[in-house]
């Protein structure tokens, strides 16, 4: 009788001991679901794969990502309809994404504003405590800025001016409101497609489209040069990217799982950055080398003139509370703040 | 003795007017212990075996080559030799090093292809001069643009992280549409086989189709009367991975190793090498959905 009490007794301490076991690997182990349009095929994805390798390293298999690369997953608004169902928990996401989010983050992307990477590296520096806490309030946390690169025109036909740009079939990534802003201020009438269609369109026989705009390594990654047959000399900014998680996920991690996530977040997109900046200057001589003209040189009345179209732009933007006035004033305030430090610096 | 000296001046006069150097004229006198090779070791059931009898295969081929360089037959079945050593046997487990052999593979056919007028500054410059050549190119070159195509895909799919490799793309597929073009059932219907996975390793908003890669694997089958395995490993590997379709690859994939039936002969090696690989597929299920 005692053998049987004792007996019971050992049972029951160890079912308590097997449910807490069970409750605290289930609680403490998660999946981050992950989708990004990077083709898989590139050193941006080896990267993001490498950060999978460590993150499920350095937390001993407790926090391990689950990639969709290429847009398997679909658009980049499909991607965040996802998030917001749980279905994923992460994402890179290109400036359009990010605009989906935080759309005053965007005015990182607003054309002809620096003139190299080192202007827009020292502002976003500046801005970033506040774009942070913008994606936060939106239910986002921000891991990491990896930027895609300077955005360039490429046609199917010759571009000298904005004349010529004028009759072009431009693709505008659909629901883009800066792009549609700025179509706008220049008195072009784009295109709207989904990023998924553009190869197909560009493909096609009589496409929708012979006009598009994307980094150079970008239009060689997504195989789009093949296509194509001229790029615009003059680069119109530099276009932003995020590594997110959404808040809920985020929450739910123990604290040095945060650590982790953020900490490797910020070097891995650091590295994209690298590379980005790296693999841009060197797709610009491999599509030359594939048949791809550059051209465009502007001049001065040119160049005045797409800045005004960019002025004119921003009031839009502005109007449609898509980027109020005055982030764009505080952002070139900083610049011009930076500009003048490196000035002094130079003639010190 | 007057006839020796008659039969002398001969073959001197012979092997002076073809051009032929004696030891050109023994490699060629050698070439159907090659391929008689190459017919056993693809009817080879043992994979170690087979593993251990190619290089010095290879190695043979590649003297042989020293002595005749042109030789277009010889350079081809090299390409095909270091494809299938790479394929087979390496890049599971040193992808460097496969991919400096798919790289050895790819010269020996682009060697040949420069013989047929397709240089290297076309085939590397821009893709309209590119198309315009291949336009031109004659049909008893298959066997080079196949090879050319098959090992070049390889090494970009082992360097991704190559700009480089990106740009070189375009260039693979373009001399594959040209075997396929010539002839869709070369090689084990392997033009169809390359690009069910060019078409099925990719997104749709890549340039993926998967409808596509459904219809050049299943041709392919048809055209192999459904002995060659290879074609269902690499759909699980590339086309339901793509499509995310745990269902497909995970069934396809078993089938695949537990297949025991009496193939073809002459596809015993590369069935077992898919047997093979079918199974470190199915390892990396759970870390691929």
């Amino acid at each position: 009788m005692v053998l049987k009490k004792l007996f019971i007794g050992f049972i029951k301490v160890c079912s308590v001991f097997l449910a807490v076991q069970t409750s605290t690997f289930a609680k403490d182990s998660y999946i981050l679901k992950f989708a990004t349009l990077i083709p898989s095929d590139t050193v941006w994805m080896k990267s993001i794969v490498q950060w999978s390798e460590e993150l499920e390293q350095k937390s001993n298999g407790r926090l391990q990502l689950k990639i969709y690369p290429g847009g398997v997953m679909g658009d980049e608004p499909d991607v965040l309809r996802k998030i917001r169902s749980r279905q994923l928990h992460g994402a890179f996401f290109t400036g359009y994404g990010i605009g989906r989010i935080y759309p005053p983050a965007r005015v990182l992307e607003m054309p002809f504003l620096f003139h190299n990477t080192a202007e827009s590296d020292y502002v976003r520096q500046q801005l970033m405590p506040e774009i942070e806490q913008g994606f936060r309030d939106k239910g986002f946390e921000l891991i990491g800025w990896p930027e895609v690169g300077f955005l360039h025109f490429f046609s199917k036909h010759p571009i000298n001016s904005l004349e010529e740009l004028k009759q072009r079939h431009i693709w505008l990534w659909q629901g883009d409101p800066m792009g549609q802003a700025f179509a706008k201020a220049a008195g072009v009438s784009p295109v709207p497609l989904s990023i998924m269609d553009v190869y197909t369109q560009l493909s096609a026989q009589h496409g929708s489209i012979d006009t598009v705009y994307n980094s150079p390594f970008g239009a060689l990654a997504m195989q789009w040069h093949t296509k194509l047959k001229y790029a615009s000399n003059v680069p119109m900014t530099n276009a932003i990217g995020s590594l997110v998680v959404s808040e809920r996920f985020f929450k739910k991690l123990p604290a040095d799982l945060k650590t982790l996530l953020k900490d490797s977040g910020k070097v891995v997109a650091e590295k994209i950055n690298q590379h980005s900046r790296r693999d841009n200057e060197e797709s610009i001589s491999l599509l030359k080398q594939s048949g791809i003209t550059f051209m465009w040189d502007w001049n001065d009345t040119e160049k005045a003139e797409m800045i005004s179209i960019r002025d004119r732009a921003a009031e839009m933007l502005d109007e449609n509370e898509y980027i109020p006035t005055r982030y764009f004033d505080q952002t070139r305030n900083i610049l011009e703040q930076y500009r003048k430090q490196t000035a002094l610096k130079h003639n010190q | 003795m007057k006839k020796l000296i008659t039969y002398s001046l001969f073959l001197f006069a012979f092997i002076q007017l073809s051009g032929c150097s004696m030891a050109q004229l023994t490699v060629k006198a050698s070439m159907p212990m090659i391929e008689g090779g190459m017919l056993a070791l693809n009817r080879e059931p043992d994979l170690q075996l087979a593993e251990a009898a190619m290089p010095p295969n290879i190695e043979l081929m590649e003297g042989m080559v020293i002595n005749d360089p042109n030789n277009d037959t010889l350079r081809n079945h090299l390409a095909q030799a270091y494809y299938g050593y790479a394929f087979g046997f390496i890049e599971d487990s040193n992808p460097e090093r496969a991919a400096r052999f798919y790289r050895r593979g790819l010269n020996h056919a682009l060697y040949n292809l420069n013989n047929s007028g397709l240089n290297r500054n076309t085939i590397t410059g821009d893709l309209e001069s590119l198309q315009s050549a291949l336009n031109n190119i004659s049909k008893s070159n298959i066997a080079a643009l196949f090879w050319a195509a098959s090992n070049w895909a390889m090494w970009i799919d082992l360097n991704r992280d190559s700009t480089v490799a990106l740009a070189d793309l375009p260039r693979a597929v373009m001399l594959m549409q040209k075997a396929y073009d010539i002839d869709d059932s070369f090689y084990m219907a392997g033009p169809h086989i390359f690009f069910g996975v060019y078409y099925g390793s990719r997104s749709p908003m890549l340039g993926g189709n998967f409808k596509q890669a459904e219809k050049h694997f299943d041709q392919a089958r048809q055209i192999n009367n459904n002995q060659l395995l290879i074609v269902d490993l690499l759909q699980a590997k590339y086309l339901d991975r793509q499509k995310f379709d745990q269902e497909s690859f995970h069934k396809r994939l078993s089938k695949l190793v537990n297949n025991t039936d009496q193939l073809n002969i002459d596809m015993t090696l590369v069935n077992n090498i898919a047997r093979k690989k079918a199974q470190l597929l199915l390892n990396k299920e759970s870390q691929w959905f």
